[in-house]
């Protein structure tokens, strides 16, 4: 693995950890964020549309 | 989410419901990094007047119901959120709704499951994004592995835990 993948890596688990040792109402506030986005992308008409041209 | 617990607690004032547990994804968020979901998961003991185990999940539906909370599907929407009210199911869900530990969102009182008791229900379930949580909660390094080890002997789930073991964390 590259010096640079590895400092990705070890960023990105900084981050989860970061997270994680939020207050439990915080992080529930972000959960309802991502919730969201997750709906919204769901209702997006190009996903929509990404589903209709997949074969059955 | 407050709002929602709000409810789900004056159920249980009500006598609706006894004592009830986050599991799911939002209860894995108690002790992780919050993931995507769609859903809260509450994992409930029922009560009544007489103590007895009431095993149907009508009065819940009545309760909410009444009170102008649709249903959609196995779900009940309140306060927003899509919320799937579960019953134990075996002794693993008693035990683990029995140690839910409590604690509080915004002054609100609720309890969650213990993180050993995520992991043991979701190596039950064995779906693949289970097996995804069961690794999060490795990674995080949040799981007493001695209390770990005593719930998934005292329920029969040392093999999956071995075969999860080679499938994802030992090296080839």
């Amino acid at each position: 693995m590259s010096e640079y993948m590895r400092k990705v890596l070890e960023g990105k688990r900084d981050t989860r950890r970061r997270l994680a040792a939020l207050p439990f109402s915080q992080k529930l506030i972000l959960l309802e964020k991502l919730r969201d986005r997750s709906l919204l992308i769901a209702a997006s008409s190009l996903r929509r549309q990404q589903h209709r041209r997949q074969p059955a | 989410m407050k709002a929602t617990l709000q409810v789900v607690n004056r159920m249980q004032a009500d006598g609706v419901i006894a004592k009830y547990a986050i599991g799911g994804a939002v209860g894995a968020t108690f002790y992780l990094e919050p993931s995507a979901t769609l859903d809260i998961d509450i994992f409930v003991a029922f009560g009544s007047a007489s103590g007895s185990l009431l095993l149907s999940m009508q009065p819940i539906y009545d309760y909410l119901t009444a009170r102008k909370y649709p249903v959609e599907g196995e779900y009940i929407i309140i306060e927003g959120w899509q919320v799937q009210f579960l019953p134990p199911g075996d002794a693993l869900g008693e035990e683990a709704l029995a140690q839910a530990v409590e604690t509080q969102v915004d002054s609100v009182p609720t309890w969650v499951m213990t993180a050993e008791h995520l992991v043991a229900l979701a190596l039950q379930l064995g779906r693949a994004k289970d097996f995804s949580r069961v690794l999060q909660f490795i990674e995080a390094g949040v799981l007493n592995t001695v209390k770990l080890d005593q719930i998934l002997s005292r329920h029969e789930l040392l093999a999956k835990w071995e075969q999860f073991g080679d499938r994802f964390l030992r090296k080839r």
